[in-house]
């Protein structure tokens, strides 16, 4: 990986900082006035597919904290989202909680949850990790099937609009108004996490994932971190999970399926395990692919409608075949894509 | 009395079947270290190839396993040669991805050329019923139950004794080892993959004979996992237990209480028994190095 | 070191507390309005259809006639000389895909909706009204016929909870007195749609049925749930489910040889059913519902079966819920032909004023003739009780009513 040469530092504050170059900076302030352009110029269906994009990126952050970070493998994200929608939905509308509030108790709550799941991680690895954390997804989502208290009989939570105050979500400015906040609380959530590794914390993790046995010989606290690397992203993905009751409006346990566990894991894994940048490249790609089927389908509906038919299942075999195509090529997923190309840029004319 | 027979019976078809497809599961694990995802859907694949054959072409029944075989052999040795390979090294858990990946796509391929809807196909195994113990069992049930008791007594039976199977079982245990003595580890793994897609075969085209030609095959994939903790990952006869376990298991749940906790009470066993044996009741413990 | 750490943290939160204000600001001032649907030209039908999901066996023949529907009319001159347009997606009975295809409908400046699962009916309930759109669905749950509820739901048949009364009803009669009934149910919120309902209609009408549910588990056999009902000693099994389990439950009866009356409410009515679990099995199953199978030759299959002629196929091969899609769009259609007669531009609010005042709609006797008013959006409340003899339907009793 090339770095920029000519870069020195002289305090340990310049050398945390999470950007050291000009190019850096001049990237940084693109992506803004990319992303405060966005809403303008797209159109409202367009913009709610970025706001669903948004909520991924908290849920794929999380998730990564710990897979990517602290290599604990973990397929209950569908459940622990679960958490966070239940309990959010449940403490504002029937709790009478303000939602800022019920927001911040639904990522605790999913925080002590999933460092309840998280307690196998003490002594599984690998496989049998992945299938402890399978077990809890289908535990969980048969308790929301089942527990009659949860919505009232009914199947299902109706979250009324967003109410912060004076502040209200209106009809027509529905997807603009929810834009700005998920962007903010995706900012925030990103910059969390980044900087979560840039403390001892964080490189705990990163020490449990690389060799947790000589981890613990240097003194770091296996379960101490273990427990905290699935509470902390479970906190992420219960955030992710508030987001989603409050701005579908509905909360049903069909939305918190295996399928969606499954989604997540191939969002960091095309994104890149290990960079929080790549879970953002990651839940925005596996995010953007299925209504970029459908368009490419529409197109092909009208020109050659002899396949018409067959259609619905094309989608589905061309998504599981990129992801399959792209861990193929690109293990490291879209991060290291994109070291490459910025490598060969700053490299350039020499290969290395 | 007669329910108990009646649960016990179908479970054991049931279990019989799970056992099969965590066998093929359990030989790409332990060969190639590879935890496949797809493994129900290889199920799927078997069970319609045969369809295809038997029903759409019309051949006579063993023209048709062949047929069967073929596919699903080919279809293994393509996943292992393209999809694979290439991956051999990488992180553990994008090799899970790419058979997550690959299951979708397979389903896809399915319903592409066959549609949702379920197929009809005529009783390979007789349907009648018979009287054991006070409970009305079908037969096809207990064919099922002694196919499957053939087919992995043969794989017991060729992991024991035949040059193959120790060769295979030499891999899994030290692959270092196995190509010092001149075991062509490539080749292993393409016969593990082999044979796993011919228990997914037997396994598929006995639960399409039992139940119907539909989606609903892939889902015993998922199943497996349960099966392969309470077995073990190390032995035969382990999965065989495991399988058996959790097939009746199932259905003693969705007789005698709420039917929906069938489908989770796997899960919960599972985690049960991880708590207590991290490594499933019959599995080696791993002694880690750093 | 702690005392930097802390500094250049604090510059984050600085600058994030910054944009947050100025986001929340620029939240609230609002922003573009979508676009409108164009007066002139054909008008849109947003379909959202289970092509390739759970019950992908259904829903595959009921979109196809809808889709088909839409292509015919517009041969025969469209609607009040308006062509109209058909968009129709799959979603594989996942949530979060079909909002997502609502929401690119509504953008796309549709004027209707057809929709499908109970789930997610449910989900755009609330999106539905506040964006005006008149939605009918293939879920037949009754919340969706109150329009304090859901003002711009409408369902054109007898709800899964009438089903269910017609069929207790059914079974009082034909039990004469005293009899169990056991009810399996899909595991969700269209399973569990009616059952509640039952258990009250026993109650009012005082009938001397005990009751039990049972939710379905995706399970290749159904022996366990079998055996509860056995213990629970019930005659009559009530199915609300699609086609494949309940074919999956007949053939298990068949097998465990068990004196039990199978009766399906309207997803299991159908041809798929019996193919699926042979005629043997199937004989003696009673179904309720209120399409009329091919096999009653209506005069309304007239229409269809001429259309799937011109493409080489028959109505005995798509099947009763192809009936039932075409049908179901007929009835938009007719709503939106009438808004048009009345002089107003084809919008959700006029399409539902039009549906609400416009009587009895004709659907050549095959769904009945569905009727809308102010106060319900329920088309009717009757079924019909068929019952299946030598492979294939026949009817038992016409427009019963609970």
């Amino acid at each position: 990986m090339a770095t920029s040469t000519g870069l020195y530092h002289r305090t340990y504050r310049s050398e945390l900082a999470l950007r050291h170059t000009r190019a850096e900076y001049a990237r940084l302030a693109l992506m803004i006035l990319g992303l405060v352009a966005l809403p303008y110029l797209v159109n409202n269906y367009w913009l709610g597919i970025v706001n669903t994009i948004l909520i991924a990126v908290v849920g794929a952050v999380g998730l990564n904290i710990l897979t990517g970070f602290t290599g604990q493998i973990s397929l209950g994200q569908g459940g622990f989202l679960a958490v966070g929608a239940y309990s959010s939905a449940i403490f504002s509308s029937r709790g009478g909680m303000p939602v800022v509030v019920s927001i911040i108790l639904a990522v605790l709550l999913t925080a002590v949850v999933g460092a309840f799941f998280g307690l196998p991680a003490l002594r599984l690895k690998g496989l049998y990790l992945a299938i402890a954390t399978l077990a809890s997804q289908e535990i969980i989502i048969f308790i929301a099937r089942r527990w009659e208290w949860l919505t009232e009989g009914q199947g299902f939570i109706s979250v009324p609009r967003l109410e912060v105050g004076a502040f209200k979500v209106e009809r027509l400015t529905f997807e603009w108004q929810w834009y700005w906040i998920l962007l903010v609380v995706a900012v925030i959530s990103t910059l969390a996490a980044r900087n979560l590794f840039r403390t001892g914390l964080g490189r705990a993790f990163m020490a449990v994932r690389d060799q947790d046995i000589a981890a613990e010989a240097i003194g770091v606290n296996l379960t101490h971190t273990k427990v905290l690397a699935f509470a902390v992203s479970s906190g992420f993905v219960g955030l992710a999970g508030a987001l989603t009751a409050h701005y579908t409006e509905t909360v049903t346990w069909e939305r918190f399926t295996l399928e969606v566990s499954v989604t997540y894991l191939a969002m960091i894994l095309v994104g890149g395990l290990g960079s929080i940048a790549g879970a953002v490249y990651g839940a925005t790609f596996i995010s953007l692919l299925p209504p970029l089927l459908t368009e490419f389908s529409d197109v092909v509906k009208d020109n050659l409608p002899f396949i018409a038919e067959q259609l619905p299942a094309i989608k589905n075999a061309a998504f599981g075949l990129i992801i399959i195509v792209f861990l193929i090529f690109e293990p490291r997923g879209l991060d290291r894509i994109w070291q490459r190309m910025k490598d060969y840029i700053r490299l350039w004319p020499f290969r290395y | 009395m007669s329910t108990f027979i009646n649960l016990l019976i179908y479970g054991l078809a049931d279990g019989a079947i799970l056992a099969l497809a965590a066998l093929g599961f359990v030989l790409i694990y332990k060969a190639t270290g590879v935890i496949n995802f797809a493994q129900g859907e290889f199920l799927l694949i078997g069970a319609y190839a045969f369809y295809a054959a038997f029903v759409l072409l019309g051949l006579p029944i063993t023209v048709a396993i062949v047929f069967g075989v073929i596919v699903t052999t080919l279809l293994a040795l393509m996943v292992e040669r393209f999809v694979l390979r290439p991956l051999i090294g990488e992180n553990p858990i994008s090799v899970i991805m790419v058979t997550i990946g690959l299951s979708l796509f397979l389903k896809a391929v399915v319903q592409m050329f066959f549609g949702t809807s379920v197929r009809a196909m005529p009783s390979i195994l007789p349907t009648r019923s018979v009287g054991i113990l006070g409970g009305s069992v079908p037969l096809n049930r207990l064919y099922v139950i002694a196919i499957a008791a053939v087919v992995l007594t043969a794989f017991t039976l060729f992991f024991r004794w035949s040059r193959h199977g120790i060769a295979m079982r030499a891999v899994a245990d030290d692959q270092q080892a196995a190509m010092t003595t001149g075991i062509s580890v490539r080749r292993v793994f393409a016969m593990a993959w082999a044979l796993a897609a011919l228990s997914a075969l037997i396994a598929g085209v006995l639960l399409a004979d039992i139940a119907a030609v539909d989606g609903n095959i892939a889902l015993y994939g998922l199943l497996v996992f349960p099966v392969v903790i309470l077995g073990g990952l190390d032995s035969v006869p382990g999965t065989i237990v495991g399988g058996l376990t959790i097939g009746v298991l199932k259905q003693m749940v969705s007789g005698y209480a709420d039917p929906g906790l069938a489908a989770v009470i796997p899960y919960v066993v599972l985690v049960a028994i991880l708590m207590i044996k991290p490594y499933g009741l019959f599995g080696e413990v791993r002694i880690e190095r750093v | 070191m702690s005392k930097e750490k802390h500094m250049s943290r604090r510059i984050p939160f600085k600058v994030a507390a910054l944009c947050g204000a100025t986001a929340l600001a620029l939240a609230a001032c609002g922003g573009p309005s979508s676009s409108e649907a164009s007066s002139d030209g054909p008008i849109k039908v947003g379909i959202i259809a289970d092509l390739t999901g759970g019950t992908g066996d259904v829903g595959t023949p009921y979109n196809e006639g809808m889709v088909d529907y839409i292509e015919w009319r517009n041969s025969e001159g469209g609607v009040e000389g308006r062509m109209l347009e058909a968009d129709s997606n799959d979603y594989a009975y996942e949530v979060p895909k079909a909002e997502q295809l609502y929401k690119k409908y509504v953008s796309d400046g549709a004027a209707v909706i057809q929709g499908w699962g109970t789930g997610d009916t449910e989900a755009l309930r609330g999106k539905v009204a506040s964006d005006e759109l008149p939605f009918m669905s293939g879920s037949l749950a009754e919340p969706l016929t109150d329009p304090a509820d859901s003002p711009y739901n409408f369902v054109n048949v007898a709800t899964y909870s009438d089903q269910m009364r017609i069929a207790l009803k059914w079974i009082a009669e034909d039990a004469g007195g005293a009899a169990e009934v056991a009810v399996f149910h899909n595991d969700s919120p269209f399973g569990t749609a009616p059952v509640a309902d039952g258990e009250a209609y026993i109650k009012d009408k005082n009938l001397d049925l005990g009751y039990e549910a049972y939710p379905m588990p995706a399970t290749a056999n159904f022996v366990g749930l079998l055996s509860q009902a056995k213990s629970q000693g019930a005659k009559y099994i009530v199915i609300q489910n699609v086609s494949s389990p309940a074919a999956q439950v007949a053939k298990d009866l068949k097998a465990q040889g068990l004196d039990m009356k199978i009766v399906c409410l309207n997803w299991c009515s159908d041809e798929l059913f019996i193919t699926t679990a042979g005629a043997e099995a199937a004989d003696g199953t009673m179904m309720i519902t209120s399409v009329s199978p091919p096999v009653t030759d209506k005069p309304g299959n007239a229409d269809p079966a001429g259309f799937l002629e011109s493409k080489g196929s028959t109505l005995e091969e798509k099947g009763l819920h192809y009936l039932q899609g075409w049908y179901t769009m007929h009835v938009m259609a007719e709503g939106i032909g009438a808004a048009i007669a009345n002089g107003d531009d084809p919008t959700g609010p006029a399409i539902r004023e039009a549906l609400e005042t416009m009587g009895p709609i004709d659907t050549g006797d095959v769904m009945g003739t569905p009727e809308f008013s102010k106060d319900s959006h329920r088309g009717s409340n009757s079924a019909g009780v068929y019952e299946v003899a030598d492979g294939v339907m026949k009817t038992v009793e016409e427009n019963v009513s609970p």
